[in-house]
């Protein structure tokens, strides 16, 4: 017993000497963070005491966007860029108590069912968007689209093969034959969406699931591939392992921008009917203060204007920005082609299937 | 002296040795509540969401099974049964392989012995991205082997499975067996060996007796390695993605990824895990059960090395080279093949030579701030760390407290084997209640939970680390010290502090090393406007920006390594040398 008390004093004096250290650490941290956010943000000190705008954002432009918003209004903005999984895996963990201010990833399938959570404040921004825009926009305004992907660009190398598909029924058949990959829906944000909506092309609202699962056996039976997300169906087809992969717009375009010719690699991009759209969205959180929804809304407003846009493109010209406008009067890069035929899916019906949607392909298509 | 006087000095006395035992209490109590802020209450309110969604508004019902009713599906017991195999798997193989090159460079005459050690502490900063990239490239169909024109089908098949998904979890668990067995092993001396040959015992049994008193770091090092990989989920979802190998965490994963999230059904996954860390403990209080390992005493004799001999010398270093190169040039390669050799066994013609990643990378200020931010985390954490596991480390290895024992033990298994990703959910469970909010307290969003998360994240393997060692220090030492007339303090830093002052500082760099490329609690908790590191990472890597992503993760690692060097370096320049010589062989 007596060697225990002797050491847990000595242990003590240790842990608060650990406490204190750690203490320490910490306040340099805060510090450091303090100053960098106040860089960030000199432009709201300047113009008073402005709440910031806590601003989760997946995209790849964030960053500038809301530097210059920033800039444009003198309203501070306080960012957390990361990933579309963790941040909503973030905003549903802080459900009873939200720090967000502001929401924008790609997808709209996750917004509608925030706002069926009733987690959303609604917003009709003033501009009218293009038609593609308008399908997309809910009928209770409960979040704003203000760009647009599509999902799937089939990318194939024209270098190996010149069979180029019209169709999604032509991939089932025999020149096509192990050639076909796709990612994976429970790794790759972007692969839901595009499933269902080859659910709902097919079968509608109505038999979407039967008719959808029937197509994606007959893909495996023509020896589909599998590939956790577009990166990785990309380095299948930059490999030779497929020459057809079925990914996001973005991505297939930024490829062909990145990606050198070669006689054995030519990458070229191929819309078969209908692509379905993957709008960029911005929801506002209805829970925050008023003072931050107005700060929110004005948020939006940037980003639909000609200046947000502008920076929206010029930003990450290889990756997200490569995205078609719905703001009327902004042309789209000169690296994507005309907007595909395409087609919206209804996010309040397929965007609660999505777990089980997803547990059927991991059990029966992978 | 009068009477009266020495009464007053009783009194005295007394009332020292009151404020003594309540500073002790203090002490626990101190240690109690940190680990009930740090670990149980987030474990907690996370676990207790699988049984009422809606005490965190996720969903309706204050009381049901809903969650659990929703595991019932013919594939969610297989994939538990593949989770068990492939963590005793690991377990084992990690411990056995672990504890083989522990015992080379220990205690043989193996060349290059400073070159394994530090590729075990290397291999630890390896990220299992890198090991599975490395893997995929290299036996990917028109991977690099298919292009070098080397048969690789039968590997591909092996490496692309069960199989390669239990050795890449087991080469990730290596590092830990080899810390925590080497750091057993150096406090073991001569004696025990010298013992066994004098009362007639051959080699064999002088082996088996220094294996026995090696079994609480053995049983440290398999059931960390167990937890660490039941809560894997990312090295099964690249390595084994078509191979038809259900995990646990897949279910877990979906719930959490897809939307909506469905945080009950996560939460019922998380009692499996937990149940499978129990059986881990059950196992190893029986095996440790009513012994006593406490070898580390002042007199430990220097131990003369077994020498190998003419042929075995090399055979055994070939062996560790060719441990070293699969383990750790797998990753090595990955990471040159993204971020070095541009098109590496691709289709695209040049397969140029170009450092423009790093270039490109080192210039930009999103890899300074986010770097420097993690590193001073790292040290923070791994200072608070190493203070708090060595208290934990004394009382799971204390013979009273059977009960306390017991918990923590379990407690810290637990958080193990939660994967990150709900660990962290259960952190702003905890921390980002209304409540607390009302009071003033606002730590979510802010540098300081996130260390607390950090440290939360580190402490069960670090403690686990110092389990063996400090397992082994006898008690009369510091008794003896005081009774030489020094304090408490006085008397830890002369007699047990130089005992295992080494494997602290090990202890210290694991950290620090872990907590540097931590990802899944750095994505949901790091403070608005302030990436740690491996959040840019991954955003670079998921905007498929896989030449910077790599590069700034070689250079994590790189700041990592050198830090290591500096810190032995200090060691070797300024340790007293009585202190270097604990574990010194001749």
């Amino acid at each position: 017993m007596v060697d225990r008390k002797q050491t847990g004093r000595a242990l003590a004096v240790v842990a608060a000497a650990g406490v204190a250290l750690a203490l320490a650490g910490c306040g340099s941290a805060t510090t450091a963070g303090s100053s960098s956010s106040a860089t960030s943000s000199s432009a709201g000190a300047t113009s008073g005491a402005k709440t910031p705008l806590v601003v989760y954002s997946a995209q790849g432009y964030d960053s500038d966007v809301t530097k210059a918003f920033t800039a444009a209004t003198g309203i501070p903005v306080k960012l957390v860029d990361d990933s579309t999984g963790p941040l909503l895996t973030k905003v549903q963990a802080e459900k009873n108590n939200p720090q967000w201010g502001l929401l924008w990833v790609d997808g709209d399938t996750a917004f509608a069912s925030l706002d069926q959570q009733g987690m959303l404040a609604p917003y009709s921004p003033s501009t009218t968007l293009t038609a593609a825009g308008q399908a997309l926009v809910p009928a209770d305004h409960s979040y704003v689209p203000v760009s647009t992907t599509v999902m799937a660009a089939v990318i194939y190398n024209a270098a190996k093969t010149t069979t180029v598909p019209s169709s999604y029924q032509d991939l089932t058949t025999a020149p096509y034959q192990g050639k076909v990959g796709m990612n994976d829906p429970s790794q790759s944000g972007p692969t839901f969406p595009f499933i269902a909506g080859l659910m709902n092309q097919l079968g509608g609202q109505s038999n979407g699931m039967n008719a959808g699962e029937a197509y994606f056996s007959q893909l495996k039976s023509n020896g589909l591939h599998v590939y956790p997300t577009n990166g990785d169906t990309l380095h299948a087809l930059e490999t030779g392992q497929i020459d057809y992969g079925m990914i996001q717009s973005s991505a297939a375009a930024g490829e062909i921008l990145k990606a050198p010719k070669s006689a054995s690699f030519d990458p070229k991009v191929v819309y078969l009917p209908k692509a379905t759209l993957l709008p960029g969205v911005i929801g506002i959180d209805k829970k925050a203060p008023a003072d931050v929804q107005a700060e929110a809304r004005q948020f939006v407003d940037y980003v639909l204007s000609p200046a947000g846009q502008k920076i929206m493109q010029d930003s990450d010209p290889q990756g997200d920005s490569l995205f078609w406008p719905i703001v009327p009067g902004i042309q789209a890069s000169s690296a994507l082609p005309a907007m595909p035929e395409y087609q919206r899916i209804d996010p309040t019906f397929w965007g609660p299937l999505e777990g089980q949607v997803n547990t059927w392909f991991d059990s029966t298509i992978k | 002296m009068g009477f009266a006087p020495m009464l007053a000095r009783a009194g005295w006395r007394s009332a020292a040795r009151t404020r003594a035992s309540s500073f002790r209490g203090g002490t626990w109590i101190l240690f109690w509540v940190a680990v009930f802020g740090l670990l149980v209450l987030p474990i907690a309110l996370f676990l207790l969401v699988a049984f009422s969604p809606a005490l965190f508004e996720q969903g309706p019902s204050w009381l049901t099974l809903e969650a659990f009713k929703s595991l019932l599906t013919p594939t969610f017991l297989p994939s538990v049964m593949d989770t068990l195999a492939v963590g005793v798997g690991a377990g084992a193989l990690a411990t056995v392989v672990g504890g083989a090159v522990a015992w080379a460079v220990q205690r043989t005459d193996v060349p290059l012995r400073p070159l394994w050690s530090g590729a075990m502490f290397t291999l630890l900063l390896a990220p299992s991205y890198l090991v599975a990239l490395g893997w995929e490239r290299l036996l990917e169909p028109n991977g690099v082997l298919d292009v070098l024109g080397v048969p690789d089908a039968g590997l591909r098949s092996i490496i692309y499975g069960p199989i390669g998904v239990t050795g890449v979890l087991a080469v990730k668990g290596l590092p830990f067996a080899y810390l925590a067995v080497s750091g057993a092993l150096r406090g073991l001396g001569d004696e025990f060996t010298a013992a066994a040959r004098v009362h007639g015992g051959g080699p064999w049994t002088a082996t088996r007796i220094t294996g026995a008193l090696l079994a609480p770091a053995v049983w440290s090092s398999f059931a960390i390695v167990f937890a660490e990989s039941i809560s894997d989920f990312g090295v099964a979802a690249t390595l084994a993605n078509d191979a038809k190998f259900p995990v646990a965490t897949y279910t877990l994963y979906n719930a959490v990824q897809a939307f909506p999230v469905d945080f009950p059904v996560a939460a019922a996954v998380g009692w499996v895990l937990l149940a499978m860390a129990g059986l881990a403990v059950f196992a190893q209080n029986r095996a440790l059960k009513g012994r006593s390992y406490r070898v580390l005493g002042g007199r430990s004799r220097r131990v003369r090395r077994v020498e190998l001999g003419r042929w075995r010398r090399p055979a055994v270093a070939s062996l560790l080279a060719l441990l070293v190169i699969a383990s750790l040039g797998v990753p090595v390669f990955g990471a040159l093949s993204a971020s070095v050799i541009s098109g590496l066994g691709s289709l695209i013609g040049s397969h140029g030579f170009t450092l423009d990643n790093y270039s490109r990378v080192i210039a930009s200020p999103q890899l300074h701030g986010p770097l420097l931010f993690s590193v001073g985390m790292g040290a923070a954490t791994a200072t608070a760390v190493v203070t708090l596991g060595l208290v934990a480390a004394r009382l799971l290895t204390g013979s009273a407290g059977n009960f306390s024992r017991r918990l923590l033990d379990l407690l810290l298994l637990t958080a193990v084997a939660l994967p990150g990703i709900v660990f962290a959910a259960g952190y702003i469970f905890t921390y980002n209640l209304p409540l607390t909010d009302a009071l003033g307290l606002h730590l979510y969003g802010t540098p300081t939970l996130l260390l607390l998360a950090y440290i939360a994240t580190a402490l069960p393997s670090t403690t686990r680390l110092l389990v063996g060692t400090v397992g082994q220090v006898q008690h009369s030492l510091p008794q003896a010290a005081r009774v030489h007339g020094q304090g408490p303090l006085g008397a830890w830093i002369s007699s047990e502090l130089p005992l295992i002052a080494r494997p602290l500082i090990s202890a210290w760099l694991l950290t620090f090393g872990g907590t540097l490329l931590e990802l899944p609690v750095s994505e949901l908790l790091y403070p608005p406007g302030q990436p740690p590191v491996a959040v840019g990472i991954t955003k670079a890597l998921s905007n498929y920006d896989f030449g910077g992503g790599t590069a700034m993760e070689v250079l994590a690692i790189l700041l990592a390594l050198a830090v290591t060097g500096l810190l032995w370096g200090l060691w070797a320049l300024f340790a007293p040398a009585g202190w270097r010589r604990l574990g010194a062989t001749s």
